[in-house]
C-alpha cells in the first residue's frame, strides 16, 4: 500500500525514496514542462487542466471516504459552494475570484462541519444518504435564493485579468499547484495520529472508540478537511468557466466522477485518486468526442462504476502494486514467535520505559495501593428477556491484578463492555478513579485511563503493527491528534512499547500477518499507548500457546510491579489462581464469591456455578482434589 | 381552516404514496443491510413502462400495476442474483456505489430509448376531484393513495402472517440464527430484494400519474425516499410509514403556506432537524456499539 511505502524503511542504512514517489515526481516535472514545450495547444492543456481539477477533488474526497471509509456521494456540492462564493463576491464586491478562493474553501469547510455535526455523530449509513440529499438541497437553494444567487439565470464572472495570449496557461499552473498541495496535505494527514485514527475508524469503529479515538470529532474534521481544497478549487473553477449556474455547479454527475476517480485509482492510497482522476478524465473526454454527449456519459459512468465495484474493488494502483510485488518479491522476515521470545530474553530485567506506565505509576504514588480504582454498583444490562448482567457489584483496587472468573454466559464480557463504554448499562452506576463514568462516551473513558483488550483480538489488520500501536489517543488534545505517527515523540513511544512486548522487529508488518498470540501482545501494547491506570484483559490466555503465554504473564507482572492495575477475565483457572489476587467469581450476571485464590479454590459456591447444582465433590477437605483441576 | 384541512388531507394522501415507495427500500436495507440507490431508478423505469403501456393500449396506469408488479418482482430477483449478491460480503459502501452505478445505467438506457423529456400519464380522471364538504380530493391522488395502502397492507400481511415473511424477518434480526433453523440467508435475501423491487411496480405506476418524470428524476426520488427512511429509522417499516406521513405533510403545508419551490427543501430541513435530536431516526434501534 502506498502509505506504507511512504514510511522510510528502517532496514538498510541508506535513506531511499520509495519508487512511487520518484514516479510521481517525474510525472509532475513532465506536467510542469508541458505548456512550455507545447504552448500553442489549448485543447490538450484544457483536458489536463480538468484532470487536475478532478485530481484535487478525488484526493480530498479520499480523506473522508478513503481513509475514514465514510463514502460521500454528494461531494461536488463543495465545488459548487466554492464557485458560488467566488461568483457572489465577484458580482457584489468586485473581488477577484483568485483572491476569494480561500473564502470559498472556508465556506465549504463551515458547511461540512455543520452537516457533519448532525450526521456523523452516529455510525453507519445516514451519512452517505445525507450527502446526496444535501447536494440536491444546495441545488434547490441556488435556484430559489434569487436575491443571492440570481437563480437559474446563473452568475457571469469577470474575464481573467491576463491577456488572451496567455490562454488558460495560468489556470493550468494554478490547478497543478493545487493538486500538489492537496496531495501533500493528504500525505501529511495520513502520517499523523489523526490519519492513523481515521484508518482505525474505517477498519473497526467500535474498537477505535475504545482506544480513545473521539470518532465523532475525527470524522467531522476529516469531512471538513476534505471539503476545504474542493471549495478553493471551486472558486478558481468558476473564474475559469466565467459562468456558473445551479445545475452545472451542483451536479450529481460531478460527484460520480469524483467517486469513480478515487475508486478506480485506489481508495485510501495517496496517489490512487490522482491516477484515477486522469484515467476517468480521459475516458470522459473520449466519450465526449466519440459518443453522444451527456446521456451517453451517464450510461458510461454508471457502467464504469459497476465494473469497478464488481471487478476492481481495490483500484488500479493497489492492484498494480501487488502484481509488482508478486513479480519482485521482497525479503520478508519469517514470522514466528521466536523473534519475540528472543527479543524479550535479550532485554535486561524489569526496567520498563517510563512512558508505558507513567500515569498508572503516578496514580499509585499519589494515592497509594489499595485505594478503590473501579467501582461498579448494581449494574444491570438486559438483552430482551436475558439479564446478562444483573445488579452486579465489583470493586477493583489500585495496584491489584483482580481476576474475574465464571462460566460462559455469566456476563463477564458484558460487564467489560459496560465499564469501557461499548454498551450502556440499563441501571446502576460505574465509578472510576473518583468519577462517575457510566454515561461517558467510550473515548472519554479511555482518556481517563481505562484500557481494554478483546477476547478475539480486534487489531486493525490492514494497518502495520507500528500504526496499530500509535493510533490510540491518550487525551483529547488537538496537539496529540496532529502528532506524527511515523516519526516524532508518539512514534518513539509506540516503538518503546513494542519493545516491552518484544515485537519491535515486526513494526512494519501488517498486523493481520502476526500469529494470534503475537496479536494479543500487540493489542496490549496498543492499550499501553493510552497510558491507562487500569487495563481490562478479556481472556488474555485464550488461544495462546504456552511459551507465548509465559511472555504475556511476564509482561503483566512487570507492569503490575510498576504500578499498573489489571482486571482479567480468564477461563484458565490455574493461571488465574497463580496470577490474580483477589479473584471474583461471576455467575448469572452477578458476583457470587470474592477473595484471595486460596479461599476461592475451596469455595463450594464456585463449584456449583461451574459444574451445576447437582455436582458435588466430596466435602472439601485436605484429601479432596484441588478445584482447579476439576474445572479444566 | 378549510385551506389547512385541505393541505393536511393532501399531505396524508401524498404521505401514503411515499410510504409505499419507501417501504421496499427500508425492507431491503433491513434484511440485507444494502442501501439500494437504484430504488428511485426502478420507480422511474416503471413509470416509463406504465406511461408507454397507457399510451399504447390506454390501460389505466394504476391498474397497470397488476402487470408491472410481477415484472419488477422478477426483475428484482434477477438483479439480485446476477449483480447485488456479488457484494453481499463487501463493505456496505460498495453496495451503495454498485447500486448507484446501476441507477445511472437505468437512467442512461432510458435517456437513449425514451428521450430526455418530461412525461406524465394522464388518464381520463386526471384532473377530476371528489368534493367532500369543502375539501376537494383529487381522484388521481386518492386512487394512488388507496392502491398504496392496499399494497402496504398486503406487504404487512405477508411479512407477519406467512412463513415467507417470518423467514424474512428472522433473517433481518439474526441471519446466523435463521440459518440454523433452515432459513437460508441468500434465498431470503433474493426474495426480500424481489419483494422490495416489486413495491416499485405499484409505486412507479402511481408516480406516472401523480408526477411528471424524466430519466434523471430518479435522483429527486431516491433522495426523498432515503430521507424518509433515515427519518423513520433505517430498516423500520412503521418508521417509513410515519416518516413518509410527516414529510408528506411538511411538503404540502409548505407548498400551501410558503412556496412550492421551497417545499422540497423543507423536506431536507425536517430530516436534519430530526437527526439533530434523534441521531438514529424516529424508530431506529440503537445498534450494539461493540458489534464488530
Amino acid at each position: 500500500m502506498t502509505e506504507r511505502e511512504s514510511a522510510p524503511k528502517s532496514t538498510g542504512p541508506l535513506r531511499r525514496i520509495p519508487r512511487i514517489h520518484l514516479i510521481a515526481l517525474a510525472c509532475l516535472l513532465a506536467l510542469l514542462l508541458y505548456p512550455v514545450i507545447n504552448p500553442w495547444e489549448p485543447y490538450p492543456q484544457g483536458v489536463l487542466l480538468l484532470g487536475f481539477l478532478l485530481a484535487v477533488q478525488a484526493s480530498a474526497w479520499n480523506i473522508i471516504s478513503g481513509y475514514a471509509g465514510y463514502v460521500s456521494i454528494g461531494h461536488s456540492m463543495f465545488l459548487g459552494l466554492g464557485a458560488y462564493t467566488a461568483g457572489i463576491m465577484a458580482v457584489r464586491w468586485d473581488v477577484n475570484p483568485l483572491l476569494s478562493a480561500p473564502v470559498g474553501g472556508v465556506v465549504a469547510t463551515v458547511i461540512a462541519v455543520a452537516i457533519g455535526s448532525v450526521v456523523l455523530r452516529t455510525r453507519g449509513h445516514a451519512f452517505v444518504i445525507i450527502t446526496i440529499a444535501m447536494l440536491l438541497a444546495a441545488q434547490i437553494i441556488a435556484v430559489n435564493a434569487r436575491g443571492l444567487t440570481l437563480g437559474s439565470d446563473g452568475i457571469t464572472l469577470p474575464l481573467p485579468f491576463w491577456g488572451r495570449d496567455y490562454q488558460n496557461i495560468p489556470f493550468y499552473y494554478i490547478f497543478l499547484v493545487m493538486v500538489v498541495l492537496t496531495v501533500a496535505f493528504s500525505a501529511w494527514l495520513r502520517r499523523t495520529k489523526f490519519g492513523a485514527g481515521l484508518v482505525a475508524i474505517r477498519e473497526d469503529e467500535g474498537k477505535a472508540a475504545s482506544i480513545g479515538v473521539n470518532t465523532t470529532r475525527f470524522k467531522i474534521v476529516a469531512y471538513a478537511a476534505s471539503a476545504f481544497p474542493i471549495g478553493v478549487a471551486g472558486s478558481v473553477y468558476a473564474y475559469y468557466l466565467t459562468f456558473i449556474n445551479p445545475v452545472g455547479s451542483f451536479a450529481i454527475l460531478g460527484s460520480v466522477t469524483i467517486v469513480l476517480a478515487c475508486l478506480a485509482g485506489g481508495r485510501g492510497t495517496l496517489y490512487g485518486p490522482v491516477l484515477g482522476a486522469f484515467v476517468v478524465n480521459l475516458v470522459s473526454e473520449a466519450a465526449n468526442v466519440y459518443g453522444g454527449g451527456d446521456s451517453a456519459r451517464v450510461l458510461l459512468f454508471g457502467l464504469a462504476l459497476m465494473v469497478v465495484v464488481l471487478f476492481l474493488p481495490r483500484g488500479l494502483l493497489p492492484t498494480v502494486e501487488s502484481w509488482w510485488r508478486r513479480r519482485h518479491p521482497a525479503d520478508v522476515e519469517f514470522i514466528d514467535q521466536k523473534g519475540a521470545l528472543e527479543a524479550r530474553a535479550a532485554r535486561s530485567g524489569p526496567d520498563l520505559p517510563s512512558p508505558a506506565v507513567s500515569r498508572a505509576a503516578r496514580a499509585s504514588d499519589e494515592a497509594g495501593a489499595g485505594r478503590v480504582l473501579l467501582e461498579v454498583r448494581g449494574a444491570s444490562k438486559r438483552f430482551g428477556g436475558l439479564r446478562a448482567v444483573d445488579g452486579a457489584d465489583l470493586t477493583v483496587r489500585q495496584g491489584t491484578i483482580t481476576g474475574l472468573i465464571g462460566p460462559n454466559g455469566s456476563g463477564k464480557t458484558t460487564l467489560f463492555n459496560l465499564v469501557t463504554g461499548g454498551m450502556t448499562a440499563d441501571a446502576g452506576e460505574i465509578w472510576f478513579d473518583g468519577r462517575r463514568i457510566d454515561r461517558l462516551r467510550p473515548w472519554v473513558r479511555g482518556h481517563l485511563g481505562l484500557g481494554r483488550t478483546y477476547q478475539v483480538t480486534r487489531l486493525f489488520k490492514d494497518m502495520t503493527v507500528q500504526e496499530n500501536v500509535v493510533a490510540p489517543q491518550p487525551d483529547a488534545r488537538w496537539r496529540t491528534m496532529v502528532a506524527g505517527a511515523v516519526r516524532g515523540h508518539e512514534a518513539e513511544r509506540a516503538r518503546e512499547l513494542l519493545d516491552i512486548v518484544g515485537l519491535a522487529r515486526f513494526a512494519d508488518e501488517p498486523a493481520g500477518s502476526l500469529s494470534f498470540g503475537q496479536q494479543k501482545l500487540v493489542e496490549l501494547a496498543q492499550v499501553l499507548m493510552l497510558e491507562p491506570k487500569l487495563i481490562l484483559l478479556d481472556e488474555p490466555a485464550g488461544g495462546v500457546n504456552p511459551s507465548m503465554l509465559g511472555v504475556l504473564t511476564g509482561v503483566i507482572r512487570e507492569l503490575n510491579a510498576a504500578g499498573m492495575t489489571f482486571l482479567i477475565v480468564e477461563h484458565n483457572i490455574p493461571l488465574v489462581l497463580e496470577l490474580c489476587d483477589p479473584i471474583v467469581v461471576f455467575s448469572r450476571g452477578r458476583p457470587i464469591a470474592e477473595g484471595p485464590p486460596g479461599t476461592i479454590r475451596e469455595d463450594p459456591a464456585v463449584m456449583d456455578a461451574y459444574l451445576g447444582e447437582d455436582f458435588r465433590l466430596e466435602p472439601a477437605g485436605p484429601a479432596g482434589p484441588p478445584a482447579g483441576e476439576g474445572v479444566r | 381552516m378549510t385551506q389547512l384541512t385541505q393541505a393536511i388531507v393532501l399531505g396524508l394522501l401524498i404521505g401514503g404514496v411515499y410510504a409505499l415507495m419507501a417501504s421496499g427500500l427500508t425492507l431491503i436495507f433491513g434484511v440485507m443491510n444494502i442501501i439500494n440507490i437504484a430504488h428511485g431508478a426502478f420507480l422511474v423505469l416503471i413509470a416509463m413502462v406504465t406511461w408507454w403501456m397507457w399510451r399504447e393500449t390506454g390501460i389505466d396506469p394504476i391498474v397497470a400495476s397488476v402487470v408491472t408488479t410481477p415484472l419488477m418482482f422478477a426483475f428484482g430477483w434477477v438483479v439480485y442474483t446476477l449483480v447485488i449478491s456479488r457484494v453481499r460480503n463487501a463493505p456496505p459502501s460498495m453496495s451503495v456505489l454498485l447500486t448507484f452505478g446501476f441507477a445511472m445505467v437505468i437512467e442512461g438506457v432510458l435517456n437513449v430509448t425514451a428521450g430526455n423529456k418530461f412525461k406524465s400519464a394522464a388518464p381520463s380522471y386526471f384532473e377530476e376531484s371528489f368534493r367532500v364538504g369543502g375539501i376537494s380530493l383529487p381522484k388521481a391522488q386518492l386512487f394512488g393513495f388507496l392502491a398504496a395502502m392496499a399494497v402496504l397492507a398486503v406487504l404487512y400481511f405477508v411479512l407477519t402472517r406467512t412463513w415467507t415473511g417470518r423467514a424474512i424477518r428472522a433473517a433481518t434480526q439474526n441471519p446466523s440464527g435463521a440459518a440454523l433453523v433452515g432459513v437460508g440467508a441468500s434465498g431470503t435475501a433474493a426474495l426480500a430484494f424481489a419483494i422490495g423491487a416489486a413495491t416499485t411496480g405499484v409505486g412507479g405506476s402511481i408516480l406516472s400519474v401523480l408526477y411528471p418524470f424524466f430519466p434523471a428524476s430518479h435522483y429527486d426520488w431516491i433522495s426523498r425516499l432515503l430521507g424518509i427512511v433515515v427519518l423513520g429509522g433505517m430498516g423500520s417499516l412503521p418508521g417509513a410509514l410515519v416518516g413518509a406521513t410527516i414529510l408528506g405533510l411538511a411538503e404540502t403545508l409548505t407548498a400551501t403556506y410558503g412556496s412550492l419551490a421551497w417545499s422540497t427543501l423543507v423536506f431536507y430541513l425536517v430530516i436534519m432537524a430530526v437527526l439533530l435530536f434523534r441521531p438514529h431516526g424516529l424508530f431506529g434501534a440503537r445498534l450494539r456499539e461493540d458489534a464488530p
